[in-house]
């Protein structure tokens, strides 16, 4: 750590990790209604547990971006950031929005459009928090006078998701033109600019953890965000098949979404490329493996089970079953979740002041495999699940109550991964707290 | 290729696609009100929407095939199943399912009768909207029909009218999604299992008020106005004796589709 005010980011981290944890135990929350009777049935219904569960994930995962700005920001730029004061009221700020927002969801109070739950005054505070973290973020970069490609992704990727936010605030009468807009901010979001905070993040990383040289790597990471988004704008029109707009959509849709897994595989080969030839030689092996597990696990998730039921002749039977509780799952964890956890290991030794070198890593290292190997599973288990409930619910025409009874064993090993994963995640939480708090005084890195 | 044309290659690319995107967006906004006929988006199914939002609706269920997968599909729930089923089940889900033997039970709202009627009018409206042809077979809530093998579901061509019935029964008419063939099995509307002699009984039913004197012409008359006789076997209709099978199959099927879903029944003996 170079610069004071990059401990700002880990006030952001530590709740980002904290979020996290709470995310995965309403997750168990929602599975377990999944699994038999259910007692919290009239308390705490399943509608409300998935709510909290997709809306944790949001906020952890957009807290965990805002931090990793808040780091990246003065080492890109040479600079500390323009008001130490004002990110921390704007972290407050945040997560009070988040608190308010869920205790008003256990209480029944809900905007009730999937992912965009929060209600109208409360998606103004959020806009208002967007406005000050940008302003933060901009004013920094204009005290250095210094802008690099990496950052410059970076925020125009945060840049673009609080203005895309604002499209999903609009009402309309009409369902399918709510639809139609609403994923400009869903799909525009996690297929489109929060890919280039991903892409900046993974530059940033792979840039000090191979110690390559930065013109060829932002070279290529403008290739990378340009296949983003050559693919991933037209390619929202995978989500518009079905919801009432005209056919062409179906090819449009088709054909832009089934390019989008070439920017992940792109990602991939920027980092296998790099670690093949700094021969994975960083001491911050935990950081490694969550950089290139990202890198990896985004391809899988993102890239091949996007792929997987992109095409309007398989989705028009697997629109709509688990087949996208599979997809979402490995997508979430393989590109968000992962590439914060690695921005976070990357930055705990700086903060505790440790060497990178002398920190123990066998809990950290336990948290990676428990977390991918239970992720891996939870997608295993979701695909038996989802495959069976297609052929059985859209192709024999089994009832839909039916079909979920003879699919409850993909359930249980839902259950048993996610146990798996959960472990890894407390572990995740607990090497976090071991760290220790920050220390005042800077470290040369 | 140095960072410079890459650059040059990201900003051009992104302007080119984004600028398709709103043209496309554009002409899509236009088209909207046709395709979901948008003069019948009456302020019933406006409200409606409210109470499908209020009430976190697609947190459960999906539509259009969009929302979560804990509860089933409803974009043809209405088609499927009819406003007068639909507002007792809303008013009390545990009056027709339970944990015990279906897995799941939707949890009491506490709907209005306002609430209620409202998004009944929603769902109608939004089962109507031209969805490219989805779902490409209906999705049952549920009920078992296999309708993959023709030997068994039926064929929409064929000579004999009991096997185009048969179909439109697995099929386009959605029957099966209330109704089973198996004995006892009860998913919304009495298991038609033997229905041919059930037929013969009940038009000698004191409580009989239609018209018809044979088996033939009584599944006619059950089809067309199905509130002639109530079964009384189960809570088949409202408290106002409407039954809950939709009364509109006399605008939705043809005379000869109607005869077909006979000759179909007539072989349940």
């Amino acid at each position: 750590m170079t610069y004071q005010s990059q401990r700002i980011a880990y006030a952001y981290f530590l709740a980002s990790v904290l979020l996290f944890g709470l995310q995965v135990a309403f997750g168990f929350v929602s599975l377990a209604k999944y699994l038999g009777p259910d007692p919290l049935l009239n308390v705490l219904n399943f509608a409300t547990s998935k709510a909290i569960h997709t809306n944790l994930l949001l906020v952890w995962v957009l807290t965990g971006f805002m931090g990793a700005a808040y780091y990246m920001v003065p080492e890109e730029s040479r600079v500390e950031i323009y008001s130490v004061r004002l990110a921390y009221v704007q972290l407050a700020l945040w997560l009070a929005i988040g608190v308010i927002a869920v205790v008003g969801y256990l209480f029944g109070v809900t905007a009730g459009r999937k992912f965009l739950e929060m209600p109208q005054p409360l998606k103004y505070g959020v806009v208002v928090v967007m406005v000050m973290f940008l302003v933060n973020i901009l004013l920094t970069i204009r005290k250095a006078g210094r802008w690099t490609t990496t950052q410059g992704v970076l925020i125009g990727g945060l840049a673009s998701a609080a203005l895309l936010f604002v499209s999903g605030m609009i009402p309309f009468d009409n369902y399918t033109l709510d639809r139609f807009y609403r994923w400009w901010v869903v799909h525009l979001w996690v297929e489109g600019v929060w890919e280039l905070i991903l892409g900046a993040m993974l530059a940033f990383l792979l840039i000090r953890l191979s110690g390559a040289d930065r013109e060829v790597m932002e070279k290529w990471l403008y290739v990378i965000v340009g296949l983003t988004f050559l693919s991933g704008i037209l390619g929202t029109g995978h989500h518009y098949y079905w919801i009432g707009v005209p056919q062409y959509w179906l090819w449009i849709g088709g054909v832009f979404s089934a390019l989008e897994p070439l920017a992940f595989l792109a990602m991939t080969a920027y980092a296998y490329n790099l670690m093949r030839r700094s021969g994975l030689a960083h001491p911050n092996t935990l950081a490694l493996h969550w950089t290139i597990g990202s890198a990896v696990m985004s391809m899988l998730g993102a890239g091949l089970l996007g792929l997987a039921h992109t095409w309007p002749q398989v989705n028009r039977w697997t629109h709509g079953t688990h087949i996208t509780t599979m997809h979402g799952h490995m997508a979430f964890f393989g590109a968000y979740a992962m590439i914060n956890l690695a921005m976070i290991t990357y930055a705990l030794p700086a903060f505790a002041g440790v060497p990178d070198e002398s920190r123990d890593t066998r809990l950290g290292l336990w948290a990676f495999w428990l977390m991918v190997g239970g992720m891996f599973g939870m997608t295993m288990a979701l695909a038996a699940a989802g495959i069976t409930q297609t052929y059985l619910e859209r192709i024999m025409g089994f009832g839909y109550l039916e079909t979920q009874q003879k699919i409850q064993v993909h359930y249980l090993m839902w259950l048993a991964t996610s146990i798996v994963f959960a472990a890894g995640v407390i572990a995740f939480i607990w090497d976090f707290a071991k760290a220790g708090l920050p220390r005042a005084t800077v470290v040369k890195a | 290729m140095t960072k410079a044309t890459t650059r040059r290659w990201f900003f051009i690319g992104t302007a080119v696609f984004t600028l398709a995107f709103i043209a496309l967006t554009i002409h899509t906004h236009t088209t909207i009100a046709g395709r979901t006929h948008e003069d019948r988006l009456t302020d019933e199914v406006r409200r409606g929407a409210h109470v499908w939002a209020r009430y976190n609706c697609e947190n459960c269920h999906t539509l259009l095939g969009e929302g979560a997968y804990y509860a089933p599909d409803l974009t043809q729930v209405v088609q499927q199943r009819g406003a007068a089923y639909l507002t007792q089940f809303m008013a009390n889900p545990a009056q027709f399912y339970s944990e015990a033997r279906d897995g799941r039970l939707m949890p009491t709202l506490g709907l209005s009768t306002q609430e209620i009627t409202d998004v009944i009018a929603f769902l109608d409206w939004v089962g109507r909207i031209d969805t490219n042809g989805w779902p490409p077979r209906p999705i049952l809530t549920s009920g078992v029909a296999v309708r993959a093998m023709p030997g068994v579901a039926g064929v929409a061509g064929a000579d004999d009218p009991s096997s185009r019935g048969k179909a439109l029964f697995n099929g386009p008419a959605v029957c099966a999604s209330c109704h089973s063939i198996e004995p006892g099995v009860v998913l919304v509307g009495p298991s038609l299992s033997g229905v041919v002699k059930a037929a013969e009984a009940r038009i000698h039913d004191p409580q009989y008020r239609g018209t018809a004197r044979t088996a033939a012409e009584y599944l006619r008359e059950a089809i067309l106005k199905p509130s002639a006789f109530i079964v009384h076997d189960g809570v088949y209709a409202s408290p106002q004796r409407v039954s809950f099978m939709p009364d509109t199959y006399e605008r939705t099927l043809k005379p000869e589709e109607v005869e077909d879903l006979v000759a179909y029944m007539m072989t349940l003996q």
